[in-house]
């Protein structure tokens, strides 16, 4: 028997932990070089304590963006049945289109984000400042 | 986890002419109830995951048989104070149209027959948990406020995401 996996990149931002399709990810690395207003520092995931590590993010825009993050916890290969849409309801309601469902690692959830949906969001707005 | 279609008989004139199935929680202090058939089950609630750029009446979503399902907080929707989130607290699953949520409650009454001559218009405020009043009931225990949950359901929605696409 085999079973479908996925590759998720798990990062924080702030407190909470997320994850995210490691295949959105072009590089992660500092936010030393990169022009500031290339940066996404405040998004719908909140703001980061430090301003020091990034994920640069494969959009459809080729802007270019990175996400500022306080840390990537690593890669992990799970079960897509462990994969779970976010329900319409909440998905209607929330002022961000960025977070596509949950992941369960280790038996917790995490919120999956979809970066380039993210970063795609106005750069810096806060999270009421938008609709989905 | 109770199916509350299952607890049907319990009541002594269940399915008698004249008289309504609702199923009634207590939140916000007093007693509330849905048609019945809007309920397919009351589940305790597991760890709740916290959504970003979510309005204060959606606390969060949990996973119950495999499915993410979203809490609802009428208590927050209505402008009072939350109803509480313990490792005990039950919420009944209601489907409304499209939407599948689980509605956060203080504690779960059950499944109630209402005279239909019992039942009457809601009053005419328009403030408040009032607003989503579909009728106003008695039963042996005391009056039971019958909730318009499409209508609770869809303004929810409308005040998460106005037109115009600012978030209430």
């Amino acid at each position: 028997m085999t079973w479908q996996t996925t590759e998720i990149l798990m990062f924080q931002v702030g407190p909470r932990v997320f994850a995210a399709s490691v295949h959105d990810a072009v590089r992660i690395g500092s936010v030393r070089d990169v022009p500031a207003g290339a940066l996404v520092v405040g998004s719908a995931l909140g703001m980061p304590f430090d301003r020091e590590r990034g994920i640069a993010v494969d959009d459809p825009d080729g802007a270019g963006l990175m996400l500022v993050v306080d840390a990537v916890l690593g890669i992990r290969s799970i079960p897509e049945e462990d994969v779970l849409p976010l329900p319409a309801f909440a998905a209607a309601c929330m002022a961000s289109g960025a977070v596509a469902g949950l992941v369960h690692v280790d038996g917790a959830p995490l919120l999956l984000v979809d970066l380039p949906t993210l970063v795609s969001e106005r750069p810096g707005a806060t999270p009421t400042q938008r609709a989905a | 986890m109770a199916d509350p279609r299952r607890d049907r008989g319990e009541g002594s004139s269940a399915g008698s002419a004249g008289e309504s199935w609702f199923f009634c929680l207590r939140l916000l202090g007093g007693r509330y109830a849905f048609e019945a058939p809007l309920v397919t089950e009351v589940v305790r609630l597991g760890p709740l995951t916290r959504l970003p750029a979510a309005p204060s009446f959606l606390p969060g979503v949990f996973t119950h048989r495999g499915e993410v399902l979203p809490v609802l907080d009428i208590g927050q929707l209505v402008g009072q104070p939350s109803v509480p989130i313990r490792p005990s607290t039950r919420a009944a699953l209601v489907h409304s149209g499209p939407w599948k949520v689980a509605v956060v409650s203080e504690s779960v009454e059950g499944l109630v027959a209402i005279p239909r001559a019992n039942l009457e218009p809601p009053p005419a405020e328009s403030a408040g948990v009032a607003e989503f009043l579909q009728a106003v009931g008695r039963d042996g225990r005391g009056p039971i406020a019958i909730l318009d949950l499409p209508r609770l359901v869809d303004t929810a929605r409308a005040r998460a995401v106005p037109a115009g696409g600012t978030a209430a």
